[in-house]
């Protein structure tokens, strides 16, 4: 399944963020979403979020407009898709509960009712899908330690992994691991490359150039209020054809 | 040897029993109500903005000071015969008073929970949401990151419910029955009543009795704050 942004306008106020914003993530494909700081990459991934419906323009899963849908439909598609934050945001309590969240909510209140009763008698068991996650994080020992006691990039690993539990069609990964050592950078790529593995669409906004040529298929290039360019990711970096991706890429002052 | 205390003072356990009775029962009730009206209000007030909000989270904080026996008088104007209440026929029951303990602690609750429902983190409510959360749940995940505030909140209402003399004795009238037990006759009432009768050992024996059973509820509270995060 698709989620796509299609001619997007949006802004705050008086200020135009987005002016005629386009992009696609297909399933099994990793996007970039590379530009400065305070673009709008994160605004573009809450949109397609689905947090926020666009000023103008539409998203669009599946092909259907996702804001023109009933309240209950939209809520659907919007539980096929996952987002992970530039902080990792986990709850206070333990890795497992975190990890199973997005797989409670979308129980029925009498099941939830239920599930939680039997926790309380001890009696609950761990669902699949949130230990598959949490061992493809490589935290499979730290299943009921405390979230709170984790070290960063340990929590942002969770973080992940909460959003994979559920097994969402679309992941949309903002700037995931800016405040991250080299080591649990490379964890989360991993995982990042497992989601294109089970055919997961991903979206991933990063300053980070490295990054983005390591991992991602394609790139889109997000300066002042448009998309400027988008295409595969050896040709943007290699042979941009706008000059202001050259001089982005480059490093060059453009903004 | 049991201390004198005892020995010199025969007292009347069923009046006593009474008492607690009635205190129990007015201020949980006060209390247990103030948490469903404060609950959804602070979670409101925290998480949506609005023309008029100021002022409203100035009236509450206002509302947390307000004098008790100022909240009985109007509590009692609005019951009596030619108040806009007075068809209800509570002047002078329990139910009066658990009226008049619900004004006095909401307003509490209410502050209380809104500073902590106020500190759970923007991000956190968003992680709840992208995960598919329903508004119901961002809101359940809101009040169980902030669980340790709101039964600060709920401590607080109920140590202003339970300890409050003026209003009570005001809307409840500290009745006591023909059968010596307590009709609306709580701890701080019938302390109040003893110690000016001079019977100051039954008065220090509820005093002790009223600190002791907020210590109870403290512990009970903090227990079942403690309890609903630590899960596996």
């Amino acid at each position: 399944m698709t989620l796509e942004a299609i001619d997007v306008h949006h802004g705050y106020g008086n200020e135009t963020v987005f002016d005629g914003v386009s992009l696609s993530v297909p399933p099994g494909e990793i996007v970039a979403i590379i530009g400065p700081s305070g673009v709008g990459k994160s605004t573009l991934l809450r949109l397609l979020a689905l947090f926020d419906a666009p000023d103008q323009g539409s998203i669009a899963y599946d092909s259907e407009d996702v804001w023109e849908l009933p309240d209950q439909r939209r809520l659907e598609h919007r539980r096929r898709i996952g987002m992970v934050f530039q902080e990792a945001s986990l709850f206070d309590a333990s890795v497992r509960r975190n990890v199973e969240y997005g797989l409670r909510v979308r129980q029925s209140w009498p099941d939830r009712i239920r599930h939680e009763l039997s926790r309380l008698i001890g009696t609950a068991n761990g669902t699949h899908s949130a230990i598959d996650a949490i061992e493809t994080v490589g935290l499979g020992d730290r299943i009921d330690q405390d979230a709170t006691s984790l070290s960063g990039g340990e929590a942002q690993r969770v973080a992940f992994a909460r959003a994979l539990a559920y097994e969402p069609d679309v992941l949309l990964l903002d700037e995931p691991t800016s405040d991250l050592d080299p080591r649990n950078t490379a964890e989360i790529e991993a995982a990042i490359r497992e989601a294109k593995q089970r055919d997961i669409g991903v979206a991933i906004a990063t300053h980070d150039m490295h990054q983005a040529k390591r991992i991602a298929d394609s790139v889109a290039v997000l300066l002042e209020t448009d998309i400027i360019e988008v295409g595969e990711t050896e040709a943007i970096f290699e042979t941009p054809t706008d000059d202001r991706t050259r001089k982005f890429i480059q490093g060059e002052l453009i903004y | 040897m049991l201390s004198p205390l005892v020995v010199d003072a025969p007292f009347e356990w069923h009046y006593i029993r009474s008492i607690i009775r009635v205190s129990l029962y007015v201020s949980l009730t006060a209390v247990v109500l103030s948490t469903l009206f404060s609950l959804p209000i602070a979670l409101v007030l925290g998480f949506t903005e609005f023309r008029g909000k100021t002022l409203l989270t100035s009236l509450i904080n206002t509302g947390m000071g307000f004098p008790s026996v100022v909240v009985g008088l109007i509590v009692l104007f609005a019951l009596s015969n030619d108040g806009p209440l007075g068809s209800w026929d509570l002047v002078f029951t329990p139910e009066a008073m658990i009226i008049s303990q619900f004004v006095l602690a909401a307003p509490v609750i209410t502050g209380v929970s809104l500073a902590a429902v106020g500190g759970v983190e923007q991000n956190v409510r968003d992680a709840a949401y992208a995960m598919g959360g329903t508004t119901v749940d961002v809101a359940l995940v809101t009040i169980k990151e902030a669980r340790y505030g709101i039964a600060t909140a709920v401590l607080a209402g109920f140590g202003r419910a339970i300890s409050e003399v003026g209003s009570v004795l005001i809307v409840g009238g500290n009745i006591a029955g023909s059968d010596g037990t307590s009709v609306t006759r709580t701890l701080t009432t019938a302390i109040q009543l003893e110690a000016r009768q001079g019977r100051f050992e039954t008065a220090m024996l509820l005093g002790a009795i009223l600190v002791v059973l907020v210590l109870l509820v403290n512990a009970i509270v903090v227990r079942l704050g403690n309890g609903g995060g630590r899960y596996r």
